[in-house]
């Protein structure tokens, strides 16, 4: 049995980052065109993409989300389609979602860290 | 493609909406000004590339876009017509043409620039809180 110091978690969590940044740019696009007249909003799918990938043993490496126009959303008088407060309920799950990953990172690096040093405080 | 991309694109959200926030100013200050015409800021998506530079890949550069004030358009609506002969603007018939606006309209605009600008600022601070717990990760 190989032992591989970064495991495929690292490479999964560091995709889950890649991708919550790529879609914190989407929704503030949204944000900043909800008064603009006939924007169309976007939005970013990944998730099931990498769950996919990684149910698969494939690579994550390869995940790539896509980006589309947001159905049935309401549209208004002037064509604008942005839903504002879905778009900042998303803002803020994106965000959670991204310190999570973060935090998994540091954790996972913290217990490298405990074993290297044997146990011992560093 | 980062978060200072994100932040950038905030940031032209930011100031589409101080540009529509002078208006509405400019509107209410003008409401009684004889031969003012109500202006309006016309917001387009900024896919502007010397704006953005190459930092956004192309697939995002169409779908990701910050926003830009293209022009301020002005109001062609009709005037409000005022019975006052006395006033040396008055036309023939006694009547001065009043500015069409209407500071109840003015004022419901302005809280809802207000409340876009906030979240704007909401979604630049979520990109700064995201960057400090990545740096985080190296601690």
């Amino acid at each position: 049995m190989s032992i591989k110091v970064f495991d495929q978690t690292y490479e999964a969590l560091a995709k889950a980052l890649e991708l919550r940044t790529e879609n914190q740019t989407v929704i503030a696009s949204n944000i900043a065109n909800a008064d603009t007249p006939g924007f169309q909003a976007q939005e970013l799918d990944f998730e099931k993409a990498m769950s996919k990938a990684l149910g698969s043993g494939r690579d994550v490496e390869n995940v790539e989300g896509d980006i589309h126009t947001q159905v049935n959303n309401v549209v208004r008088e002037d064509g604008n389609t942005v839903d504002r407060d879905a778009e900042m309920v998303s803002l803020a799950q994106n965000q959670l979602l991204y310190d999570a990953a973060a935090d998994l990172v540091k954790k996972k690096l913290a217990l490298l860290k405990y074993s290297i040093n044997d146990g011992g405080s560093h | 493609m980062d978060l200072l991309s994100s932040m950038r694109i905030s940031a032209t959200g930011l100031s589409a909406q101080s540009t529509r926030l002078e208006t509405i100013a400019s509107n209410l200050a003008n409401a009684e000004s004889i031969g003012y015409k109500r202006k309006d800021p016309v917001m387009v998506p900024s896919t502007d590339r010397e704006a953005f530079g190459e930092i956004l890949k192309d697939k995002l550069d169409e779908h990701a876009q910050g926003v830009l004030v293209s022009e301020i358009h002005e109001d062609e609506s009709p005037p409000q017509l005022k019975y006052d002969p006395s006033n040396p603007h008055a036309r023939p018939d006694g009547y001065v043409e009043m500015p069409n606006v209407n500071p109840v309209i003015e004022t419901a605009n302005m809280v809802a620039a207000q409340r876009a600008y906030e979240a704007n600022i909401t979604a630049i601070n979520a990109a700064k809180a995201m960057a400090m717990k990545a740096l985080d990760i190296g601690k």
